[in-house]
């Protein structure tokens, strides 16, 4: 087994699924054994972070229910149907989009620079060309947004237009898959759409912390 | 007896005219003695950063720092080397400036942090991330490695990168990958348009999915692969005759495609939700 053999089937070996082969492995890849340890290590925290912090059970039970009216998500069947190899390297693949969404907003809600996010501070709108549409956003995008209007502000603009962008990207991909919810290739789109947000999040938080 | 006469002149403005340019420029070199495939980490927000291979055990950082607003943060231990362009009070884009050109082993593993600056890596084995809102990202006669890129805005350009596992998210950055191939080639764009020339080889899998960005990828008639196109809103072409196959979902004419080709050794994807996809043939 190579490295790259052994990150296709890791999150098994994270749920406990150890095979002599694995285990060899393990023992002769320094750089796999210590990415285990870290994903142990992380989802350990992510336990404790749930625990300690928003959101509570009664968010994952709402957004769950949300998801499952919305024909996203179904109870798990007796026998699952065989996935797509695409879906080969997780068997709960799917929950990333959902775990994404969740670790934005925990990770906005957590992120405290100097003097952001306070209930007093003034809130920055954008300034709208005349016949410029403006896209609703949600109230967590809207706080990433005044976070980086005090921040960032001369890139304000620009972090609101990728959001559009991602934000129209995950629509189309949920309507896509209320459409035909056990379309696997919608399912990765909407993965995908989620990994970008996820990615504008990181650049802007990470950007803006070496001003 | 003129050439005399202007010779001191021009000596004396050529001296004056670096002077005014070089002010506020503080060149740095930096050396480090390294192991063996050691850990490379460059985080520069404004400016470019150009990394080549070099000689084995040692990184060799070149910095011009445009400002006094603006300074230097290294760390190293025995394998592995942080520089960072730390940023003083009342810096911004003109004089947080730092140009890097760097030499690194070339089974280093690499990570570059850059804004809005040019990231060029070029003859590198090792492991290589970038990161950036605006920066341009080349990567050149790379192989072996993992290839990650993530970028808002910038254009991404691979050039030759064999057996690689690249792995690209962009926004809106155009994406242009040319003889690049490997096990596992994914790439994530909205807007941005991505284009790919190569053979598809390495038995890998290719993923290349989009917006509303268009997708064109052009193969050779030898090109062995297993094929699956599908955009939602947008119109579909294939130039080659595929050999007809199952999907999991209705091909519309127009919409979609899906089959194999030769020997169908590597898995090819394309989709998009409203940019048009292209599978063209290469003409020899």
């Amino acid at each position: 087994m190579n490295c790259l053999e052994f990150e296709r089937i890791l999150p098994e070996v994270l749920e406990g699924g150890h095979t002599t082969e694995r285990q060899a492995h393990l023992n002769s890849c320094p750089a796999c054994s210590n990415l285990l340890a870290d994903l142990k290590d992380i989802s350990l925290q992510a336990k404790t972070l749930a625990d300690s912090a928003e959101p509570s059970p009664m968010v994952w039970n709402a957004l769950e229910a949300q998801l499952r009216s919305e024909g996203l998500i179904r109870r798990p069947a007796a026998a699952a149907p065989a996935r797509s190899p695409w879906f080969r390297r997780s068997k709960t693949v799917w929950l990333v989009p959902v775990v994404a969404a969740l670790a934005i907003v925990v990770g906005i809600k957590l992120y405290h620079p100097a003097g952001a996010g306070e209930k007093q501070q003034a809130v920055k709108h954008i300034v709208v060309a005349p016949g410029q549409t403006v896209r609703p956003v949600s109230s967590d995008d809207q706080q990433f947004l005044n976070t980086m209007a005090t921040r960032r502000p001369a890139r304000q603009a620009r972090y609101r237009a990728d959001m559009d962008d991602a934000n129209a990207f995950i629509h189309d991909a949920e309507q896509a898959l209320k459409s035909n919810p056990g379309d696997v290739y919608a399912q990765q789109m909407l993965i995908n759409a989620y990994e970008q947000k996820q990615m504008l999040y990181d650049l802007a938080v990470d950007r803006s912390s070496l001003q | 007896m003129i050439a005399v006469s202007w010779a001191p002149k021009a000596v004396t403005v050529l001296a004056l005219t670096g002077l005014a340019f070089g002010a506020g420029e503080i060149r740095k070199e930096l050396h480090f003695k390294v192991g063996k495939r050691p850990m490379v980490s460059i985080n520069n927000p404004y400016g470019p950063v150009v990394v080549r291979a070099g000689a084995p055990h040692q990184v060799v950082v070149s910095a011009i720092l445009h400002s006094d607003k603006v300074e230097l943060d290294q760390s190293s231990t025995r394998n592995r080397v942080d520089v960072i362009s730390h940023l003083l009070a009342g810096s911004d884009q003109n004089t947080g400036l730092v140009e890097y050109e760097v030499q690194v082993p070339p089974e280093a593993d690499l990570t570059v942090h850059s804004e809005n600056g040019r990231i060029h890596i070029e003859n590198l084995q090792g492991d290589i991330a970038t990161e950036g809102s605006d920066s341009s990202v080349e990567v050149l006669d790379c192989a072996n490695g993992h290839v990650h890129v993530k970028t808002l805005n910038g254009p991404v350009n691979l050039s030759n990168v064999r057996n690689g596992h690249i792995e690209i998210v962009s926004m809106g950055g155009d994406v242009l990958l040319s003889g690049v191939d490997g096990p596992w080639v994914s790439v994530n764009s909205n807007t941005g348009r991505i284009q790919y020339a190569g053979n598809f080889g390495d038995e890998g899998e290719y993923d290349f999915t989009s917006h509303t960005g268009d997708i064109e990828a052009v193969a050779p008639a030898f090109a062995s692969i297993d094929v699956v196109a599908r955009s939602n809103q947008g119109r579909v072409e294939n130039d080659f005759s595929l050999e007809p196959k199952h999907t999991p979902f209705y091909v519309k004419g127009g919409n979609a495609f899906a089959g194999t080709l030769n020997k169908a050794a590597s898995s090819v994807k394309l989709f998009s939700f409203s940019g048009r996809i292209h599978l063209k043939k290469r003409q020899n």
